[in-house]
């Protein structure tokens, strides 16, 4: 079995009340670009106000996922349904605003003009200065679209996909070429967003985005969904917490093996590193023994080892599934 | 909708290079070929004079220019660099895209038309019959080329890459020299003078060449050019939305 077992409810709980309507449903969609299959049997529902991000390494089936979601491709098979309708008709409704990983804007206009072009395409748009403020780009709003850097593109982006009212905002890859500081800048819009109460959906594998950012991680991995959770849930999966401590007596390596939650240790000299699924229990399980540890540390590992862990692991079970 | 035709044409004037060739190539194209024609020098089977003849025929032949290379390029690199993929996710419709294109068309022509007529008038003497067919025939040749540009449209979403060159080349050159824009069908042999006459170029010169006689263009040549645009626009709005499919 692969670890999505392991997490049952998305992380919000908004699946638990059963209530809203999904925004994003997606029903045994499968998709092959020739003989690579891209997704596969792919179910997958997202819930108003949800922050998710989608993770996975590169061909992981991020992108195709989020092309099917924007009606930029069709499945072979399987429903795609955006508010209950076609992408298509979402989208002309103005319900979704969406921003592309890569693909060239329009050249020899303005950042402004191409904004404005946004808002006016929009059956809900906002004042062009209102977008510009937002995303952070009204010092550069009469440069032309060319002559960007990267980072400044990709604000000019998100700026074209929040120009109207949407209720659902994707992005791909968003903060590809961005420096720390305008990373930070744009998380914050994107948190603004989602205060307002749109659905948020990115594709990232900057894996402390995900960590930081969502409410809800969806780890993709070849074209199906390994996890699906909160970010703590995910790390939790993957035996997230590391445990050091120093001890003062003999070491009983026996009974260290014995402790709760465990999922690897290491023993040098005093010196115990730990890795745990419940870093709680697994102290209290120390202290029980009735040691007493010296310069205890728990520490995250991090949704990038997390995520490690549980690609790994799903990969292992498909070689011996062989 | 108005946005994106006034940003297109924006962009379209704002680049140099495309607009100084668009306009000046035809005006260059008409010295040089009607250069060592005569005032008197009369077009086979017409009482038409040969500068003229190759004002008309220059004209025509450079709003098609700036229709069919422009938009086709442009539209084929939009497409490979994913500008269209970013604007498939806004609510314009395809035929919003395929009009802006057309608009803009429209508005590179205008002046290579005006400055064909200007320059055949003042270096090779030409005048018209009557004052009213000069306004008359600018309108013909501008309303005209539309069929181009929406043609242009068309191959830049039927093909792509390295495609889209050789393949406005073949068309460009094979409606030029089959429509007669370059020399009149009428020294062709019989049977491809009668398929030049049902190609969008011919019934697009006759336009200005019933002109020129002083009459009204022909309603055959009128029907002909509305029936390609209809089929250029359709077929480029239908490519838009296939490539939806696709992309």
């Amino acid at each position: 079995m692969t670890a999505t077992t392991a997490v049952s409810a998305p992380g919000t709980g908004a699946a638990a009340t059963g209530a809203p309507p999904p925004v994003v449903r997606f029903e045994k969609v499968n998709k092959a670009y020739g003989s690579v299959r891209a997704v596969t049997d792919l179910d997958l529902t997202l819930y108003p106000g949800e922050t998710v991000a989608l993770l996975g390494p590169n061909g992981a089936g991020k992108s195709s996922s989020l092309d099917l979601l924007l009606g930029l491709r069709h499945p072979d098979s399987g429903r795609v349904e955006v508010f209950g309708t076609t992408p298509r008709q979402a989208i002309v409704r103005g319900r979704v605003g969406a921003m592309l990983q890569s693909g060239c804007l329009m050249e020899e206009v303005t950042v402004r003009e191409l904004v404005g072009l946004a808002c006016d395409l929009h059956p809900k748009g906002h004042p062009v200065d209102e977008v510009l403020e937002r995303a952070g780009i009204t010092e550069i709003a009469s440069r032309k679209v060319n002559k960007l850097s990267g980072g400044q593109e990709q604000r000019v982006r998100f700026a074209f996909a929040t120009a109207g009212a949407s209720d659902l905002i994707v992005l791909d890859e968003p903060t590809t070429g961005m420096d720390v500081s305008s990373r930070q800048t744009f998380w914050g819009a994107i948190r603004e967003q989602a205060k307002q109460g749109r659905t948020i959906l990115f594709a990232t594998h900057y894996l402390e985005e995900a960590d930081a950012v969502a409410d809800r991680v969806i780890v993709l991995h070849r074209g199906r969904v390994l996890a699906d959770g909160s970010s703590a849930e995910i790390k939790a999966m993957a035996g997230a917490r590391r445990i050091s401590f120093e001890l003062d007596g003999p070491v009983d390596e026996t009974a260290l093996r014995a402790l709760p939650a465990l999922t690897g240790i290491e023993i040098s000299g005093r010196t115990v590193r730990i890795r745990s699924t419940d870093a709680d229990a697994t102290v209290h399980a120390v202290y029980g023994l009735g040691l007493y540890p010296h310069g205890l540390e728990v520490t995250g590992l991090g949704l990038e080892q997390a995520f490690l862990a549980i690609t790994d692991a799903a990969a292992a079970v498909e070689e011996s599934a062989r | 909708m108005r946005t994106l035709v006034k940003l297109e044409i924006a962009r379209t004037l704002r680049n140099r290079k495309f607009m100084f060739f668009t306009v000046v190539y035809p005006s260059v194209l008409f010295l040089l070929i009607a250069g060592s024609a005569d005032a008197d020098d009369r077009v086979p089977g017409t009482r038409l004079s040969m500068p003229l003849y190759y004002m008309v025929a220059m004209a025509s032949f450079g709003a098609l220019t700036a229709g069919l290379m422009g938009n086709g390029e442009r539209i084929a690199k939009e497409r490979e660099g994913g500008w269209t993929r970013q604007l498939r996710l806004t609510p314009l419709p395809g035929r919003g895209y395929v009009g802006a294109k057309i608009a803009v068309g429209a508005v590179a022509t205008l002046p290579s038309i005006v400055i064909v007529f200007v320059v055949a008038a003042v270096a090779k003497g030409v005048r018209l019959d009557a004052a009213w067919e000069w306004p008359a025939l600018t309108a013909a040749i501008w309303a005209g080329s539309l069929v181009f540009a929406a043609l242009g449209v068309a191959i830049g979403y039927l093909a792509s890459g390295d495609a889209v060159r050789p393949l406005t080349m073949i068309i460009y050159f094979g409606l030029s020299i089959l429509g007669g824009l370059w020399m009149p069908t009428t020294s062709y042999p019989r049977w491809l003078e009668n398929i030049g006459d049902y190609l969008p170029t011919h019934a697009y010169t006759a336009l200005g060449q019933a002109i020129e006689l002083g009459g009204a263009p022909h309603a055959k040549d009128v029907a002909l050019l509305v029936g390609y645009l209809a089929v250029f626009a359709g077929g480029a709005a239908w490519l838009y939305r296939k490539d939806t499919r696709k992309a």
